[in-house]
């Protein structure tokens, strides 16, 4: 398992140096999970960050804040900001650099590797746990995780653990940084679109029953879209409020604003939005999984979102987030993209 | 009125019971645990459901009304109809005595005048099974922190005590009672050494409480001071701003309403009201453009406060029952607990 | 089914070629099913994936998007840009178990009004076995 001493050591100087204006990075978590982001201002606060493999949020997603932020600063502090990423999560960065939501110079990238583990799921752990407590869990160097329990310590090959994203993943380490720990060492992965391919050999029928039941569970808490750095829209197609409101804008003009969705969170409503949120997303998402981990109602949205990033590699041979200089998937074109389908 | 119910006779009381619609906490196919239709195979666990059973009493989506244009000639009419909620007796059996001591501070909103009719019908036709909670069901709970406890009484109709191999039933209402009396033969008369046990057992789980919050009504009183504090920012910094901690909390009851056009031609529609939260940004928004809880600090601050300060100026009552859903269920661990430990150590 | 299904389309037109291409169906008074709700749009490259979920959402049985044939476009490109990004919505529709045949795209030049009523033909022709559309129709 990467280590991240250097990284600390080196997060240390940046914030003495005054580098960078701060730090996003791993602490310690609640009562619901071991690790919790953690946002690091003075450099003896250093020692609080931590690595493990239960860092699993996408920390990309906080650089949106962080833009928003920027823009009310009065003058803006234009210095970098500092933020671990893992494999997955730099492809996030590649696509913002991409998009020109933010620069290269924003950030300070501090990379880790997962090498040949990656991140726990939470519901493969808590059935693991069956009702035990973990308190630290590490990668040992057989590739096994090590639980450590008030009742001793369990050990698990790695795969059985893993959260879905990471059997299927492309970038265990990360494909841009300035300062990396741990190992370039590739996992092989057989089937990286797997999980979608289960549903696509479904018959059509069947196809709609199963997201029909899962999307109706829905409770359009927006955590989905809370949760992924690049659902960055200021005004998003789902909020009631999508009409830029001037002095002179009129009562009719606000009564009269299209409603593309409506605020009940009924079956056919939340599929718009799930459609809507999946296109949206096509030749963007990283597939950090950090929609399907976050909703509460356990949605598998990744199998939503992950169709359009195969779709991408197979129709136009577009790999999502490895190169900041390609232009982004929807807004380019060759002249000999498939039109079988077109009359 | 005190009885006791064999527990193997629990299926046969709600079999018995063929005028009400009946809920229970179910474990669904991805195995969590919501509340479902009673089918048959009934069992009662001390488990906490995803969303609590405020969907039943304030469901996410409830019509208010519906209305329809039509035109004959030149003259256009506008017709409005009331929808009311269906007055069907329902029982949600299982509720977890937080859950049903929410429903206790829903009722000072919505029931205390003016009476809100939508939820008042649901509440008035459903009785609240509450069964204390032996052990408490998550890592999170701390109801005894917040005048609450495992074994709470506010807001159920019966709260049922799992004895091993029977239920102590307390009955607590009139609605209560009519549960009991439609399966009379099923129940029999509590007895000293049940009310014995039943108070071991309760002190038992109250002390099976893991997580707590030392001095809840200080810290309503020092929120009072921190509306201003920079404090919001820092703790505010990694919320996502998503609606999870809202939505599956047992008493947070904010709406939205709108109306919602089925077809145009010719008009047909709904009025409907939805839940909404403090949490989303449009939740403020005002119709000039101006937002007064414009960033992610504002609406942390609201939440915690409206919980600790407002409503217990008003009622005199927290308004969080301790259930610890948030803390469970937030994707970044902001932790309710701990955020309310550190006002109150505020610049101490 | 006393009546027989009437299926409703709607179709995003394009102003410059596809649009123009019905026109002169019209008025060159060639047959064609009357199922079509035409939406004059600037350029295929102008309809938005949302426009498509929503005229589903609406009650669409099925949804065609027309534009200029590649290299014709008004605007130079807007169809290449029409050709990758409505690709990938139908196969998300595909995925999520809408029948294939509900959503359609063609290319119809101005002078191609023969070639638009037979797109309409055969369009009904494939949605008629389908039935009525109600797996994204707004629930009521
Ligand atoms: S997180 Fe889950 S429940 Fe919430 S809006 Fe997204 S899919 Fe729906
Ligand atoms: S908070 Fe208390 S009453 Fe609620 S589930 Fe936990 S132990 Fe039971
Ligand atoms: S506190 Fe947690 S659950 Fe609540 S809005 Fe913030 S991120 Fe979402
Ligand atoms: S605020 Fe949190 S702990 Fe309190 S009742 Fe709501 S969800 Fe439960
Ligand atoms: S103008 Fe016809 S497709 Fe662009």
């Amino acid at each position: 398992m990467a280590k991240i001493d250097t990284l600390k050591e080196e997060a240390r100087k940046l914030l003495q140096d005054g580098k960078v204006k701060y730090i996003i990075g791993y602490g310690a978590g609640s009562n619901g999970w071991p690790a919790a982001p953690l946002f690091i201002k003075q450099p003896e606060d250093v020692d609080k960050l931590i690595w493990d493999p239960t860092c699993i949020h996408n920390l990309v997603r906080f650089l949106v804040d962080e833009k928003r932020r920027k823009g009310k600063e009065k003058p803006p502090d234009k210095r970098p900001v500092g933020i671990f990423v893992k494999g997955c999560d730099s492809r996030a960065i590649v696509v913002l650099l991409q998009e020109k939501f933010i620069e290269r110079g924003d950030v300070y990238i501090l990379g880790i590797s997962c090498e040949k583990a990656g991140v726990v799921d939470d519901a493969k752990l808590a059935k693991k746990l069956a009702g035990k407590k973990v308190i630290t869990i590490e990668v040992d160097d057989e590739n096994r995780f090590v639980l450590t329990t008030a009742g001793g310590k369990i050990e698990v090959p790695v795969e059985e653990l893993l959260a879905e994203r990471c059997l299927e993943c492309r970038a265990n380490f990360p494909v841009i940084y300035d300062v990396l720990s741990g190992e370039k060492t590739k996992r092989a992965v057989d089937k990286p679109f797997g999980s979608v391919e289960k549903i696509e050999s479904l018959p059509v029928e069947e196809r709609w029953a199963f997201w029909k039941e899962q999307i109706d569970k829905c409770i359009r808490c927006y955590a989905c879209r809370s949760a992924c750095p690049m659902c960055y829209c200021d005004e998003c197609v789902v909020d009631s409020i999508q009409l830029a409101v001037s002095a002179d804008t009129t009562a009719d003009e606000k009564a009269g604003r299209i409603k593309w969705i409506q605020r009940s969170a009924a079956p056919s409503e939340n599929m718009i939005y799930h459609l809507v949120r999946a296109i949206h997303l096509g030749g963007r998402c990283i597939d950090c999984g950090e929609c399907e981990r976050v909703c509460p109602l356990d949605i598998p949205l990744r199998l939503l979102n992950k169709k359009l990033e195969k779709e991408a590699k197979e129709l136009f041979d577009y790999e999502v987030g490895f190169d900041p200089d390609l232009p982004a998937l929807i807004s380019s074109f060759r002249d000999d993209d498939p039109q079988d389908f077109i009359r | 009125m005190e009885k006791t119910l064999a527990k193997k006779d629990f299926p046969q009381w709600v079999k018995k019971l063929t005028s009400w619609k009946i809920y229970l906490p179910k474990k669904d196919a991805g195995g969590r645990w919501n509340y479902a239709e009673a089918d048959g195979e009934d069992v009662l666990e001390t488990r906490q459901a995803t969303l609590p059973p405020k969907t039943i009493l304030f469901p996410q989506n409830e019509i208010l009304l519906e209305f329809s244009k039509s035109r004959k000639g030149n003259a256009e009419t506008l017709e409005v109809k009331e929808v009311l909620p269906p007055a069907e007796p329902t029982v949600v059996f299982g509720v977890r005595p937080c859950e049903a001591k929410a429903a206790w501070l829903l009722d000072e909103v919505f029931a205390s005048e003016p009476r809100d009719i939508y939820y008042w019908m649901r509440r008035e036709n459903t009785t609240l099974v509450g069964l204390a909670c032996t052990p408490p069901p998550s890592d999170n709970c701390f109801c005894t922190s917040v005048e609450g406890s495992p074994h709470a009484e506010e807001g159920s109709d019966i709260l049922l005590t799992d004895l091993g191999d029977k239920y102590y039933v307390r009955s607590l209402t009139a609605k209560g009672e009519a549960l009991i009396n439609a399966a009379k033969g099923l129940f029999e008369e509590a007895k000293p050494e049940d009310r014995k046990k039943v108070k071991a057992v309760h002190t038992e789980s109250e002390k099976k409480i893991q997580r707590e919050l030392k001095g809840a009504r200080a810290v309503s009183e020092k929120l009072k001071t921190m509306f201003d504090s920079p404090f919001w920012d820092e703790e505010a910094m990694s919320c996502l701003r998503c609606g999870i901690c809202t939505y599956i909390c047992p008493s947070c009851h904010c709406f939205d309403i709108n109306d919602e056009i089925i077809d145009t031609t010719p008009l047909r529609g709904k009025r409907v009201r939805t839940w909404d939260t403090c949490q989303f940004p449009d939740f403020t928004m005002h119709s000039s453009g101006h937002n007064p809880r414009p960033d992610k600090a504002s609406r942390l601050r609201q939440r915690l406060l409206h919980k600790f300060q407002y409503f217990v100026q008003v009622y005199d009552k927290f308004m969080c029952v301790g259930c610890g859903r948030c803390i469970t269920m937030c994707p970044v661990g902001i932790d309710i607990i701990k955020v309310l430990e550190k006002v109150r150590d505020h610049g101490a | 089914m006393a009546e027989e299904f009437e299926p409703r389309i709607v179709a995003f037109l394009c102003k410059w070629c596809s649009s123009a291409g019905s026109d002169l169906a019209g008025v060159s008074r060639m047959e064609y099913p009357p199922n079509v709700v035409p939406i004059q749009v600037m350029c295929s490259g102008s309809v938005s994936p949302l426009y498509i979920f929503s005229a589903f959402n609406k009650g669409a049985d099925g949804v065609l998007v027309s534009g200029c044939h590649p290299g014709d476009c008004h605007y130079i490109k807007g169809n290449y840009y029409a050709r990758r990004r409505l690709n990938l919505v139908k196969q998300l529709l595909e995925y999520i178990g809408l029948e294939p045949e509900r959503f359609q795209m063609s290319w119809i030049s101005a002078a191609e009004g023969t070639k638009y009523t037979q797109v309409i033909k055969d369009f009904v022709k494939e949605l008629k076995p389908l039935g009525p559309q109600s797996k994204l129709r707004r629930t009521p």
